[in-house]
Parts: structure tokens; sequence; C-alpha cells
């Protein structure tokens, strides 16, 4: 497919991507409801729906570093995320779930979604292991891909994003347009 | 028959051991390649290893060319089961000597399907 690069975006030797030049929304939903499915159960579905995240929210994630390089983000609440764990265990789930099981399980969904985002963007890509904790902080917001998901009527939200910020001259806000 | 389980996630070993018990092995597992091989070294060798790639310690493709380099190991097939679906990668760990590849998130009919090819199912689950 080509596209017509008006020069608006990327000027004079600019050749750092941003994830939307890259991939879609569609395309990483598709991938989350495929590891969902897989993962957490057969009937197990992700509503393309934004719910209200509550404040005790904990995030999972695994860092690209490659043609393009950030990080994939799940974030729900931590009861969620504790719920997600026992789905994906399963009768293998421990009575009681310590924080390491749920930060294991849910960082492993983070490495088979993140894995698979990896997987559709120009390589070749390094994958860390997955990080579970609070989200990395969001650099440009130009460099986000981001979806707001429902599971079992709870909020999830799977943020693509860019490690980098922009750079000088790339983004269209009035601070740069006066240098 | 035997099978290691590598990964490090501990959710992840518990579902493939849970899919390779459905399916009559006797199941140990390791959380990297390094605690892999002392595995081995034990003298316990299983007929097949499900290796994950990215590990601390060793990676799934460090071991892969760690147990290459030793002849008594040869018997044992090792399948890849990965989140790393480039294709440069999978190209990378066949090239090292594993045998199969099995992309995350599998299904257990996934599972079941390349062991079959393998010749790795139990009769009684291939019928
Ligand atoms: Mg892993």
């Amino acid at each position: 497919m080509t596209t017509t690069d008006t020069g608006a975006r990327r000027r004079s030797g600019d050749v750092r991507p941003v994830i939307t030049d890259l991939i879609d929304a569609a395309t990483v939903e598709a991938i989350a409801a495929e590891a969902w499915v897989a993962l957490v159960g057969e009937d197990e579905v992700l509503v393309p729906l934004p719910g209200e995240l509550p404040v005790d929210i904990v995030s999972s994630w695994v860092d690209v570093v490659g043609p393009w390089t950030g990080s994939v983000v799940l974030t729900t609440a931590r009861s969620t995320a504790e719920e997600l764990s026992r789905a994906l265990l399963r009768d293998t789930a421990p009575a009681v779930l310590d924080d390491e099981d749920v930060a294991d399980a849910f960082g492993e969904i983070a490495n088979v979604v993140g894995g698979n985002v990896k997987a559709a963007l120009p390589g070749p890509s390094a994958l860390s292991l997955p990080q579970v904790g609070n989200a990395p902080l969001v650099r440009n917001p130009a460099d986000v891909c981001r979806l707001d998901l429902l599971w079992r009527g709870e909020p999830v939200a799977i943020s693509v994003q860019g490690a980098l910020p922009p750079l000088p001259g790339t983004t269209p806000t009035r601070k740069n347009e006066v240098s | 028959m035997r099978a290691l389980v590598i990964d490090d996630s501990r959710a992840m070993r518990r579902i493939v051991t849970g899919i390779l018990t459905g399916f009559g092995y006797e199941v140990r597992d390791a959380e990297h390649g390094r605690a892999a091989l002392d595995v081995l070294d034990e003298g316990w060798l299983p007929d097949l290893a499900t290796i994950d790639w990215n590990m601390p310690v060793m990676d799934g493709l460090q071991f892969v060319s760690a147990v290459r380099a030793n002849p008594a190991w040869r018997s044992m097939t090792m399948m890849m089961v990965t989140s790393e679906s480039e294709h440069t990668q999978i190209v990378r760990a066949l090239a090292a000597g594993a045998h199969e590849y099995v992309i995350k998130p599998f299904t257990a009919d996934a599972i079941r399907d390349k062991l079959a090819l393998l010749g790795l199912l139990p009769q009684e689950v291939s019928l």
C-alpha cells in the first residue's frame, strides 16, 4: 500500500515512525481478542467500549526495542487483574492468589499480546521480560495507539506507546510553531 | 513419556503442564534454561522439552544451543512455545536446533497436533 507523505509530520531526515503509522487499533484489538480466548477462556470476549478505571489500578507491560521503540501496556483494576489471573490458571489456580501469582499471570498476558504486536511491527525488534506495576509514562501523545475495552464489564486499557519524546519540530503544537 | 516444561511464567508452566499431563506425560518444569540444564544434568532426560524464548538467566535460544552441543541429549525433541512470532526469530530457533515452533497464544489442540506430527502423542490420545 502506498500513502502520500505530505511532509507535514516528517521533515528533513526524520525517519522515526510513530505507532499509528505502523499498526492500527483494529489489529491490536484482534491480537488481544485472540490472546483472551486462548489464555483467559474460550468464551471470554473483550468489548470495545470505554469504562472508567478505578483508582486502584495495576499495569503489566513488555518493551519493544527496534525500528519502533516503546511498550505494550495493559492496565486494569487490581481486582480485575486478580480475576484475569484466576481465569488464566483455571483449575490449577491456588485457593488464595498472592501478589506474585497475579504479577506473573498478568505479566504473561502482556508478554503474549506484546509479542504478537511486535511481530506486526517492522523488525527486527527485541522484546523485554514482562514488568508489572505503574505503567511507563507516555512520552509522546502522538505515538500512542490506545484501546479501551471491557472484560466481564470491567475496564481494561491496552496502550501501545512510544518510549521516546517527540523529535523537535515533528509535533504540530503551538509551542513548536514558534521555534 | 516425559516432558520438561521451561518457562519463566509460573502461570504458563501450569497451563502447559496441565495440557501435557492430560496427554499422559510425566512432567517436570524449570523457570529458565539454566534450571532446565540442571534437570538434564541430573540424568532426567525427557522425550520432549517445551521452551519459552524470553526468560531471565538463560533464554530459550541459548538453551537450545546448549542442548545441541551435548550429543547425550540428542534424543530429546525441542518445541519452542513462545510469543516471539517474528518470522526471523522462528528461523533463528529452528536453525539453532529446535524441532517445532508454537506461537503463544496456543490452544491444547494446537499442541496436540504438533505432538502428533512429531510422533510424540501417546496412542490413546491420538485416536
Ligand atoms: Mg517468558
